[in-house]
């Protein structure tokens, strides 16, 4: 029987790449992708608890997560391509105007 | 036994898809790398005994979501000067790597000290699309109706960000 | 001890006199002109009342052995040390009060010709008056601490009159240089009072109580103070080394040379020494000193005036040579020979300076003498009264200044001072030289057109007749026993108790008879060489002598310009670099660190959230590390 520590372990790891992405990837699409793909690892951990301590409570959540996800999807493109129309790049760091310090 | 392999299976292609998506530049092949792995965590789910679950994430996360980021890149004309140079790619993954283990270590300990579960066999209507109905518009109304409302204002939110401003030429 | 109140209206009268005036000239200044009338009957009548109290105390004073005594109000009193406002009037106050107030009072008629018709003559009487009155409070003072500030207010007026022509810079450095030298004399004046003060302990600081208590105290105490008394005489009385301001104070106007460089501030050093009589007789090796500092600064000063070219200048250094006289007589314990000399220098040389700011006037403000002599005038008057000074200064008998040059000769004599004896016939020589130097070019050397009459106005004429009286027969008041006198200066200032002169008669007529001969002997020399001097051709202004043996340079080199350069240094490497460096290097390192901490604020969002990252992992760290896991 496949444990629980397995299904978490993956879930973990999910969630992890999901966070390497967004701190190491200057791609503003990757960037996005690994928000869901970090969603889609907690959702993961979620439907595990559900199955391994009979409640379906956790699957109702997770519906809502996914809904969730995809209003924030529209949004996330719309802003996407207002992004690029005004600076006709993909790079996050060229967007810097609400610094104090110095501009790099 | 079969379970087992099909669990291996499955979990592989997932983290295959994620360390893909992470690793690809062109972001086409990121997109497909994280299709890959929602079609993988499905499978998780329907391993899971979660078939309602199963279905929501193919039609919801791999129809909808996933074909929106495919249409919205293509739509957009992205040529090879608009991506952003990443010379310290790899050096960040590192980082990164190195900031979630111990996240990962003390969650993962604390989930392995939880009292064994009990496998039995659960009902065959465990995760089928009627409970969860019930539950849905019995427990959770609120947070259901909630939603609705929420999916409504990101279909107008995202078309008020998107418009193109006109230029009124005569007063109105 | 009679009180009285008119003493302190000697003081008042000239006081207020300078504040109406200053008064009435902001008005003349500001509102409507007055005429100078108003100046001048309140700028010359307040000397004249000033003089009439005194000469009525003066009167009562010869009936009766009476001394007069006020003290206004208490000024200080704490446990140890009291102050009061008070002014004495005893024989030797009133004897120099008298002749303070008649010079003055004729100087400050002298000055209303002089000035006549120069827009600041109201705030010169102003200044004037001022002046007057703290002469007086100099000379009537009850105590040292009143001495001093009268010291302080001569000082001030020398400083505000030096300076009068304040649109040119010179006037204004030379006021300046007076003022500083003086400050300098002042200090050493003041640590002596204040060493004195502590020779003496809880005293009363009257002059009457500490000569009482004088013999009380520790001897080198009191011979420290005594130095350092004598260093503000050094200052104000223009001796070696603080000399260096008289001759520029000539940049006054000839009044003020001649009251306040000649007759009465410069000698004011004099008299604090006689006044301070008890001390010095007690601490002869500073007696000595004082002396010898007198005999050489006498010696310097005639030396260096037989080559000077301006007029005021020769006479301002000869100023310095006869207060090396008095200094000498002070020294050795003669005051009132001493003291006699200053009221004998007083009458000549006043009249001396005035008879040259007549002249200075009448050709138009000229003071080289060879160009003086180019265009000479006919000034029959003043013709007549410099001569006579001339000849007094000399030390021809019968006029004043041989009795009282005379008597100072012989103290040094008596005394075994033999150098300074000598010192003193060579100045003598040197001095009848370069009067008669001066007297020849100005009115006996040929030169190529007829000299016409200038008429000069009354109020030069007058005092300088008043004084020629003086100057010829003032020399009669203290006429010494062997000429059939009655030494009434002497015994009017028997309270000084100085030494007098003990020997026979014939070294008494020896030693007159050299002095005459030095001075012929210097009339002579100076005839030959001047009498018939080409005044075309001026003498050179080469040599050491002529470049006053360079001590101004010397001065400026060590003093000024050594003040200079430290205080450059302190400014740009000690405040600039060590200190500001300092403070500025911390400042800097602040602002560095600064400036890297807040390149974490690059809005950057990805970096944001990295160190969110890192933040939360720290948080797991910790929790694994106190959970035990």
């Amino acid at each position: 029987m496949i444990s629980l520590t397995s299904y978490a372990f993956v879930s973990m790891i999910l969630f992890s790449i999901g966070v390497i992405g967004v701190i190491a990837r200057r791609n503003i699409f990757v960037i996005y992708m690994s928000i869901e793909l970090m969603l889609n690892g907690i959702n993961l951990f979620l439907i595990t608890f559900a199955r391994y301590h009979f409640n379906m409570d956790p699957q109702i959540i997770t519906v809502m997560v996914i809904s969730i996800a995809a209003a924030e999807a529209a949004i996330f493109l719309s802003v996407i391509i207002l992004l690029f129309r005004s600076k006709k790049s993909l790079d996050t760091d060229i967007f810097t105007t609400l610094t104090q310090g110095e501009r790099s | 036994m079969m379970s087992n392999i099909i669990f291996l299976a499955l979990s592989f292609f997932a983290i295959a898809g994620g360390v893909a998506m992470l690793v690809y530049r062109s972001p086409m092949y990121s997109a497909l790398g994280l299709l890959i792995s929602i079609l993988s965590v499905a499978g998780l789910f329907a391993l899971l005994n979660a078939t309602f679950l199963f279905m929501v994430q193919l039609i919801v996360y791999a129809g909808a979501i996933m074909t929106l980021i495919l249409f919205i890149l293509m739509f957009l004309n992205i040529k090879d000067e608009h991506l952003p140079k990443e010379p310290k790619k790899f050096a960040l993954i590192g980082l990164g790597a190195a900031i979630m283990v111990p996240f990962n270590i003390v969650i993962l300990k604390a989930v392995s000290n939880l009292p064994d579960a009990d496998m039995k066999i659960v009902e065959s209507s465990f995760g089928d699309i009627k409970p969860i109905g019930k539950l849905l518009y019995n427990d959770w109304i609120i947070s259901f109706e909630l939603i609705s409302i929420l999916l409504l204002i990101a279909l107008v939110g995202s078309i008020v960000l998107a418009k193109r401003k006109k230029v009124n030429k005569e007063d109105a | 001890m009679m009180d009285t109140s008119l003493l302190v209206w000697i003081i008042l009268a000239p006081l207020l006199g300078a504040i109406l005036n200053g008064g009435i000239y902001f008005y003349h200044v500001k509102r409507k002109p007055v005429s100078e009338l108003v100046f001048s009957i309140i700028g010359t009548g307040t000397p004249l009342i000033a003089f009439l109290i005194t000469l009525s105390l003066f009167l009562q004073m010869v009936d009766g052995d009476i001394t007069f005594k006020q003290t206004v109000f208490t000024w200080l009193s704490l446990d140890t040390l009291n102050i009061a406002m008070g002014f004495l009037g005893d024989n030797l106050a009133i004897f120099m009060a008298m002749f303070v107030t008649f010079v003055g009072w004729l100087i400050h008629i002298y000055a209303i010709g002089y000035m006549t018709g120069d827009a600041g003559f109201g705030k010169f009487f102003a200044y004037f008056n001022l002046f007057l009155a703290s002469m007086l409070i100099l000379v009537l003072a009850d105590n040292p601490i009143i001495l001093f500030i009268g010291w302080e207010g001569v000082g001030v007026c020398s400083y505000l009159l030096i300076a009068f022509y304040y649109t040119d810079k010179d006037n204004v450095i030379a006021g300046n240089k007076a003022f500083i030298a003086n400050r300098v004399g002042d200090f050493g004046f003041l640590l002596g009072l204040i060493t004195l003060f502590f020779a003496l302990g809880e005293v009363d600081l009257s002059f009457t109580s500490l000569e009482a208590n004088i013999s009380n105290a520790s001897p080198s105490l009191l011979a420290l103070s005594g130095f350092l008394l004598f260093v503000g005489a050094m200052g104000k009385s223009a001796q070696i080394p603080l000399y260096v301001w008289l001759p520029d104070a000539m940049a006054g106007p000839t009044p003020i040379s001649a009251l306040i460089h000649a007759a009465t501030m410069v000698t004011a050093g004099v008299y604090m020494v006689a006044r301070f009589h008890f001390l010095y007789s007690g601490i002869e090796g500073i007696g000595t000193f004082i002396a010898y500092i007198g005999a050489f600064s006498a010696l310097l000063a005639a030396v260096i005036a037989t080559r000077q070219q301006d007029i005021k200048k020769i006479l301002a250094y000869s100023t310095m040579s006869q207060l090396g006289y008095m200094f000498i007589a002070v020294g050795l314990g003669f005051y009132s020979s001493g003291l006699f000399h200053v009221f004998t220098h007083a009458f000549f040389k006043a009249m001396l300076f005035m008879g040259a700011g007549g002249m200075i006037i009448a050709l138009h403000h000229e003071q080289n003498i060879f160009k003086m002599a180019q265009h000479r005038v006919q000034l029959p008057i003043i013709g007549i009264t410099f001569l006579i000074g001339v000849i007094a200064i000399s030390g021809i008998p019968p006029f004043s200044g041989f009795f009282s040059k005379d008597a100072i000769l012989a103290a040094a004599f008596q005394e075994g001072q033999y150098l300074i004896w000598a010192i003193g016939m060579f100045t003598a020589f040197l001095t009848a030289f370069y009067m008669f130097r001066m007297y020849f070019i100005l009115f006996v050397a040929p030169n190529k057109h007829a000299a016409h009459y200038v008429y000069t106005s009354k109020t030069i004429t007058f005092p300088l007749f008043i004084l020629a009286i003086g100057a010829v027969g003032a020399g009669f008041l203290n006429l010494p026993a062997i000429f059939g006198g009655h030494h009434l200066v002497d015994t009017w200032l028997a309270q000084t108790n100085s030494t007098h002169i003990h020997m026979s008669h014939l070294t008494e007529y020896i030693l007159m008879a050299l002095s005459i001969i030095v001075a012929v002997a210097g009339i002579v020399v100076a005839y030959k060489k001047y009498a018939n001097f080409d005044v075309y051709k001026p003498e050179d202004e080469k040599g050491i002598i002529a470049n006053k043996f360079y001590v101004d340079e010397f001065y400026d080199l060590v003093f000024v310009q050594a003040s200079k350069k430290v205080s450059t240094f302190i400014d740009r490497v000690l405040d600039t670099k060590i200190i500001d460096g300092f403070i500025m290097a911390i400042c800097n390192e602040f602002i560095t660190f600064g400036k890297k901490v807040a390149t974490l604020q690059n809005a950057n969002v990805r970096f944001y959230a990295a160190f969110m990252l890192i933040g939360m992992s720290c948080v797991f760290v910790y929790l694994y590390i106190s959970l035990g896991l």
